[in-house]
């Protein structure tokens, strides 16, 4: 087990960035605890390095991010994200992986999670995907957008079956979300989209986080869906 | 066993001929006994008369023996005659209740005509116009009123006028006279055999003729098709020997008549030759031949109106008859099935019948000359030839039912075996995909990734204390990236260009970065390319890195262009860049011959694309083009 109250990693007061890190490679803590050192004032609430641990330390930790590594020694970190989704809902939820992964990418979203960085990059992609996240912003590659559009068509395609109506402007892409995943999809950065677009580069990004905070809640109408053909609602 | 089972057991052991021919005994000697012959109580049969008739005016008296045939004379047709009849010498016995007498004509005909004592008692068709009239089918009752008997029984007087028909047989058979009560039983009993039981016999042709009929339609089985011809001929026949009066001219309705013998007699041959296997029989081929003739001959006897011509026509198809007949007898020398066996019975009872009504009306034997057996014959015959297509049928049904159990059961096998194959089959093929992707993961791991990892730690081992962490960092990020790259080419992308080339933008974009090199994206939704898997994808990512690379290394090139396009059936991709060009500078990449456009050009080839390196003015521009099949299915259709 881990300490869970790290010592503050910045000092000023001006940003609220309160970092909270689910990792069992000690080298990684390392790693993120070396690149908050270029922001003094964001902290580094704690660290649990198990599912069981983040169960109880994590919820009680009144952190804004969690850095949530899918692989955990003791269990799923699609677990760990249903449960902050639901516990922290104003928290950004990143995920911590090695590849891409887009295929596990597309569970992690639709568990909650908000964004994503890739481990091995630079203590400066770190912090910078932090600020991009916390500015309204998230990641995403062409091949997640194409494997997100799949997806929402098939929420589409199911659309006469939502028995909530509410919900529906909650599940579908609008048409300017849409056009942003086929030009991600296509290879487009965030720059050119909004170039091509002509929105701003940080609309793209809102709408990027709409399609992760709309993948989430499909995921949740589905379990709906599921409870009422049980007969559990 | 019980002696109730062991009964059984003989009695379904005995063959259905043997049953048939025993029933079919009883029923003659039943037919014998409900035909015997014998006077009705308080009749008398008046067997002589004395034949008038009148040419020229001139009367002429003849004795004559009843059954007198209008034909067996030298008489011409179109003329009328007359029979007195020759009475009994004593009053016939009238009973005590109807003091009424009546006469009793069991055949006579064409048309008549019956006076008592110089009055007209009854008429037939006497003053109808020409047509279809023949009441020698029926007998007739003819009541003579008490008010014209004269009191002495020899004063009184009846005569019978006829007159005859061409080609018909007319005539008078032997009259009854005596008690009307006793001659009305009598009377009914012979409608029953004359009329009731032709119509009965018609019938049961009708029904099994339809039935043939359907069955044969559906399992076209030769023998049933003419079974149902001969049956429904005979139903014709049947319906045209009981009327008294059809609509339509008399020669018409006789030709038909007539036809209709020598079509059943020749069907029904057919039948007998089809059952028995007579197919290259001579009989078989004269039946066909007087089949033929049949109709022609009919007709010119019409035309000519000379009996002796059907007498001649009747003689031929009576000797074809005894041929078949002795072709049986011949056959049956030989062993016959069960069904052969029973029409060989029951055809010979049919002409037992047949030759007791010949001997009992021809020849004068004993028996009741009024009624004919034939009828009930044909009824049996009719049977038989009934429950040897009910045989047929269901040893068909049965036989079909066994073949398609049979098939059904070599099916299942076939269908298990192909399904053993598949699988075996689909096994063989996974482990060859499997074994596929292992070998080329584990080149792309030992080109790519390896040699990184070896680089890398050769560069640690010449370092020796001093680790320069700054170029080993750069080498392990590298290899962290082939690695990405490996594991990209293993996401379903589904063919389409557009994403694969995003993620492979990815990879390459912060090396231009570093090498200040401007990156124009001008990709757009093309068609998916086949061919573009896992395995396609690694090859596309490698000839680009080799193309990208010569961008970075060799081109001095301050912005590179990536584009695709669909031209026609080919989707395209083309990446230019603004550097030295082809061939300007001596260490730009692309020597023909060299090791980097032979690596393109070997993996462009394995997914099927085309390359062209070219001149771009300034720079280069490497091309492929690939086949496409289907419609769009970009990133929107993804």
């Amino acid at each position: 087990m881990q300490a869970q109250d790290e010592p503050r990693s910045g000092d000023g007061p001006a940003d609220d960035t309160r970092i909270y890190l689910i990792e069992d490679d000690p080298t990684v803590l390392q790693f993120v605890r070396q690149a908050l050192l270029s922001r003094p004032h964001w902290r580094l609430l704690g660290h649990s390095d198990s599912l069981a641990h983040a169960r109880v330390h994590a919820l009680r930790a009144d952190a804004n991010v969690f850095l949530v590594d899918l692989g955990l020694p003791d269990g799923r970190g699609e677990d760990l994200l249903h449960l902050l989704a639901r516990e922290k809902p104003g928290a950004e939820l990143l995920v911590f992986t090695v590849f891409g992964e887009e295929s596990r990418l597309v569970g992690a979203l639709e568990a909650g999670a908000t964004g994503y960085v890739l481990k091995g990059c630079t203590g400066e992609d770190l912090t910078a995907a932090i600020e991009q996240i916390r500015e309204g912003g998230a990641p995403i590659s062409p091949l997640l957008a194409r494997m997100l559009l799949k997806q929402f068509r098939l929420v589409q395609e199911a659309l006469p079956v939502i028995p909530v109506v509410a919900l529906r402007e909650e599940v579908l892409l609008s048409e300017r979300e849409t056009d942003v995943l086929k030009l991600v999809a296509q290879g487009y950065v965030n720059k050119e989209i909004a170039s091509k677009l002509a929105i701003s580069p940080t609309t793209v990004g809102t709408h990027i986080k709409n399609l992760y905070r709309k993948l989430a809640v499909h995921s949740r109408v589905q379990v709906v869906r599921a409870a009422q053909e049980r007969g559990l609602l | 066993m019980s002696p109730k089972a062991r009964v059984r057991q003989i009695l379904s052991r005995v063959p259905a001929y043997l049953w048939a021919g025993v029933l079919l005994v009883i029923l003659l000697v039943l037919l014998a006994l409900v035909t015997q012959g014998g006077a009705p109580q308080g009749a008398a049969q008046v067997t002589r008369a004395d034949r008038v008739t009148v040419r020229n005016g001139v009367e002429t008296v003849q004795a004559v023996a009843l059954p007198h045939l209008w034909d067996d004379g030298t008489q011409t047709w179109g003329n009328e005659v007359q029979y007195r009849l020759r009475l009994p010498t004593a009053a016939p016995e009238a009973t005590p209740g109807d003091p009424q007498l009546a006469l009793l004509l069991p055949r006579v005909g064409v048309r008549f005509r019956v006076l008592f004592n110089g009055q007209e008692v009854e008429s037939q068709a006497w003053r109808r116009g020409p047509g279809y009239f023949d009441t020698g089918t029926h007998a007739h009752l003819v009541p003579l009123p008490q008010s014209l008997r004269k009191p002495l029984w020899e004063d009184n007087r009846v005569e019978i006028q006829l007159q005859p028909q061409a080609l018909r047989i007319s005539g008078l058979a032997p009259v009854w006279i005596g008690a009307r009560d006793a001659l009305q039983e009598r009377h009914q009993r012979l409608i029953w055999w004359q009329v009731h039981l032709t119509w009965m016999v018609a019938a049961s042709a009708l029904m099994m003729g339809l039935l043939s009929l359907l069955i044969w339609m559906m399992s076209e089985e030769r023998l049933l098709g003419l079974l149902a011809a001969g049956l429904l001929v005979l139903t014709l026949r049947l319906y045209l020997s009981t009327p008294l009066f059809l609509p339509g001219p008399f020669l018409a309705w006789d030709y038909l008549h007539k036809l209709t013998f020598t079509l059943y007699c020749g069907f029904l041959y057919l039948f007998i030759s089809e059952l028995f296997d007579f197919r290259q029989s001579v009989v078989r081929k004269l039946v066909k031949v007087m089949m033929v003739i049949g109709p022609v001959w009919l007709g010119v006897l019409v035309w000519t109106q000379n009996y002796n011509l059907y007498r001649l026509w009747t003689g031929v198809i009576v000797l074809v008859c005894v041929l078949a007949l002795l072709k049986v007898i011949h056959r049956a020398r030989w062993g016959m099935d069960v069904n052969q066996r029973l029409m060989v019975v029951v055809g010979l009872a049919t002409m037992v019948t047949g030759l007791r009504d010949f001997l009992v009306v021809q020849v004068g034997l004993p028996g009741d000359v009024d009624i004919r057996w034939m009828t009930a014959g044909s009824l049996v015959l009719m049977f038989a030839m009934g429950w040897v297509l009910v045989q047929r049928t269901s040893q068909s049904m049965e036989q079909v039912e066994r073949l398609n159990a049979e098939l059904a059961h070599k099916v299942s096998e076939r269908e298990e075996e192909l399904h053993a194959m598949f699988s075996r089959l689909r096994a063989v093929e996974s482990q060859r995909v499997l074994e596929t992707e292992r070998r080329r993961l584990t080149r792309d791991m030992h080109d790519g990734l390896g040699s990184q990892l070896v680089q890398t730690l050769n560069l640690v081992h010449s370092s020796g204390e001093r680790v320069e962490s700054a170029a080993i960092a750069f080498m392990l990020n590298h290899a962290l990236e082939e690695l990405r790259m490996t594991l990209d080419s293993l996401e379903p992308m589904g063919g389409d260009l557009p994403t694969i080339l995003g993620t492979l933008r990815q990879r390459i974009a912060p090396a231009l970065k570093a090498a200040s090199i401007e990156l124009d994206w001008q990709v757009q939704e093309v068609p998916a390319v086949p061919g573009l898997e896992a395995r396609g994808v690694m090859h596309l990512f490698r000839c680009l890195q080799e193309v990208f690379a010569n961008v970075v290394k060799h081109a001095h090139a301050s912005r590179v262009a990536v584009r695709t396009w669909q031209h026609g059936e080919r989707i395209c991709l083309s990446v230019t860049d603004n550097g030295v060009g082809l061939g300007d500078a001596p260490d730009s990449g692309y020597r023909e011959g060299g090791r980097g456009i032979s690596n393109i050009r070997l993996r462009a080839a394995e997914i099927g694309a085309e390359v062209w390196f070219s001149g771009a003015l300034p720079g280069t521009r490497v091309t492929f083009s690939f086949a496409h099949e289907g419609p769009m299915v970009g990133a929107a259709e993804a």
